[in-house]
């Protein structure tokens, strides 16, 4: 297992859409593995594979404290959705920025677990928060992308900024 | 996505890296991530209270039990964060006030606003009882020491005249040691270089290539990092390449070499080394490759599990192997405190079996007249002394070359350096192989 790098807003590899997992084999294995431990020492509670430049439709998650409740989702999709309200919200691509945007409440889940088995989940709160935002890095999408344009580039200057300070 | 924004506070992201490693995660991954938003400063602050606090985990949640009137169910990380207020009052010269009041903000960081007043009750109430709460703090040195049950009954059982003082030296930080590139300077030169920029430090009568740091510097900032000139590398690691002595134009193996500092120095002690450096895992052995790159010294580097030979060796036989076996690190938890927690007592015969099974494979390697080092950076008898008597046992062209040196003890195989001041624990054995 090991600890991947993890892509910063703007890199261009956040921004396309992924394309399915077709094949379940040992790489997979070992990939998701390696998103669980990224994940868990960033400290996060969901990682989505393009965000460590693996362009698959395969994110990992954890919302518990204990790292007891791991839930890999492949190839993705919310079939039923409640109200929308406003929660606060940070991405592991987009350090040190956070802001309140709308999320659906609840939502049902249809997914592959890790060895292609389809499953459905009833999800509300943080997991549901967490589902919605690591379906959207699948799609190529940031959950900046949801605030004002001025707040967004806002965000994007502090970013770069900070990447010529650290030199790299 | 990413958790509540604890990126500008010191004292939230210690919660964070100790809930984590508390979960299973190693410290040296967790805390960087944890701090990486934080100022230099506040850098230190977060890493001074998580290696407290795993330092003195098992007293600090003993105090928090007494404090608390019911205890904090799933919530590990407020528990970290009330665990680093008690370490900050109790050992850190932290003013009161200040250790309350920015514990209890912390609370805010972490997303749990919710908890702040019953941070602030708890840690007033430590304030008001300590005497009498420090004074009841039961004689039980695994609760005193913070150690788990089994890792005490086994080093007592190991060291059973002075196991007391072996668990307290893992709970003092180790100093800052370097090890000067031999192939660019001497130690007396790069002494001067150091005094020259302010810095004291003071040669090991042991280790020809150590000098030890009077107080604790950034790596980056000593004259002659980024030119290779020195590494940090604990005293008891820089033993292994005194004790292999390989000689010009010798082909060496080191089977196990990340993250590379045994490596480098073989190759800077000795030149025209022919070595051979391996390891399991790709992304470590890149790190042996940047060392080297910054000593600017060089090795072939393979990435293959040194016991199964078959699918990476030529077939031409070692002069020297070292084998800086896997173990559970118990010689280093001075600057692991993590591994009191992370490791299971179960690890201990894995280890045992993964060092018996890379010894027995590596032997055949060695020419006849050759020598193996046998190296682990563990306390424990079941993964050293062990390993090495059944090995001999099992191996009739294997002599023990025994290591007569002033440091360490030396055991009815091998010798073995207790944890202590300039020296981590470690276990060395030397095989060479009859004609």
């Amino acid at each position: 297992m090991a600890v991947l790098p993890i892509l910063h807003h703007p890199d261009p590899r956040l921004r396309h859409k992924t394309p399915p997992v077709t094949q379940f084999d040992e790489t997979l294995q070992k990939l998701i593995d390696d998103l669980f431990e990224t994940m868990y020492a960033a400290p996060g509670v969901g990682l989505a594979a393009n965000q460590c430049g693996v362009p698959l439709r395969l994110a990992v998650m954890d919302c518990s404290e204990t790292h007891d409740q791991p839930i890999v989702m492949i190839n993705p999709e919310i079939l039923e959705r409640s109200e929308r309200h406003i929660v606060e919200e940070g991405c592991l691509s987009v350090p040190e920025a956070r802001d309140k945007i709308p999320r659906y409440h609840r939502v049902r889940l249809r997914a592959l677990d890790r060895h292609g088995k389809p499953y459905e989940l009833d999800a509300e709160g943080l997991l549901a928060q967490c589902i919605q935002h690591e379906l959207d890095h699948l799609d190529g999408k940031l959950y900046i992308d949801y605030l004002s344009s001025l707040k967004r580039e806002r965000i994007r200057k502090l970013l770069s900024r900070r990447k010529s300070a650290s030199g790299g | 996505m990413s958790l509540a924004d604890a990126s500008h506070n010191p004292r939230a992201a210690a919660a964070l890296a100790v809930a984590a490693v508390l979960a299973g995660t190693s410290l040296d991954d967790a805390l960087p991530q944890a701090s990486a938003g934080l100022a230099a400063a506040d850098r230190a602050l977060a890493q001074a209270i998580a290696y407290g606090v795993l330092r003195n985990r098992r007293l600090l949640e003993w105090l928090a039990a007494r404090l608390l009137e019911r205890p904090l169910k799933n919530e590990p990380r407020l528990q970290a964060l009330l665990l680093g207020g008690l370490h900050q009052l109790r050992a850190m010269g932290v003013p009161d006030h200040a250790a309350v009041a920015e514990t209890v903000a912390a609370a805010a960081a972490l997303g749990k606003p919710w908890a702040k007043g019953l941070l602030n009750a708890v840690l007033r109430r430590y304030l008001r009882e300590r005497s009498t709460l420090e004074a009841a703090l039961p004689p039980d040195p695994a609760l005193r020491l913070s150690y788990p049950d089994w890792l005490v009954a086994r080093v007592r059982e190991d060291w059973p005249s002075n196991w007391e003082a072996v668990l307290a030296a893992g709970n003092e930080p180790g100093p800052l040691t370097l090890r000067v590139n031999r192939r660019q300077t001497t130690r007396e030169a790069y002494r001067d270089e150091l005094a020259a920029a302010g810095i004291a430090a003071e040669p090991l009568a042991h280790a020809p290539d150590a000098l030890r740091l009077h107080e604790p510097q950034p790596v980056a900032s000593l004259p002659g990092w980024s030119a290779g000139r020195v590494s940090v590398q604990d005293a008891a690691a820089q033993l292994a390449a005194e004790l292999l002595d390989a000689h010009p134009g010798h082909r060496v193996l080191d089977a196990c070499s990340a993250p590379g500092g045994k490596t480098a120095h073989l190759l800077e002690r000795t030149e025209a080394l022919q070595l051979l450096a391996l390891d399991r895992d790709a992304a470590r052995l890149a790190r042996v490759a940047e060392n080297l790159h910054r000593l600017k010294l060089q090795a072939a580097l393979r990435v293959a599990d040194a016991a199964q030979p078959a699918s990476w060796w030529d077939g031409v036989p070692f002069d020297r192997i070292l084998l800086d076996a896997p173990c559970s690190g118990t010689g280093v938890i001075r600057r692991h405190p993590d591994i009191k927690w992370l490791r299971r007592e179960a690890d201990l015969a894995q280890a045992a079996r993964t060092q018996g099974r890379l010894l027995k494979a590596l032997w055949p390697l060695l020419a006849p007249g050759g020598v193996l080092l046998y190296a682990t950076c563990s306390i424990l008898r079941a993964e050293g002394e062990a390993v090495a008597r059944a090995f001999r046992a099992s191996q009739a062209d294997a002599e023990e070359l025994r290591i007569e040196t002033p440091w360490g003890e030396a055991r009815e195989i091998g010798r073995r350096l207790a944890p202590g001041g300039a020296y981590d624990g470690f276990y060395y054995a030397r095989f060479i192989k009859k004609p």
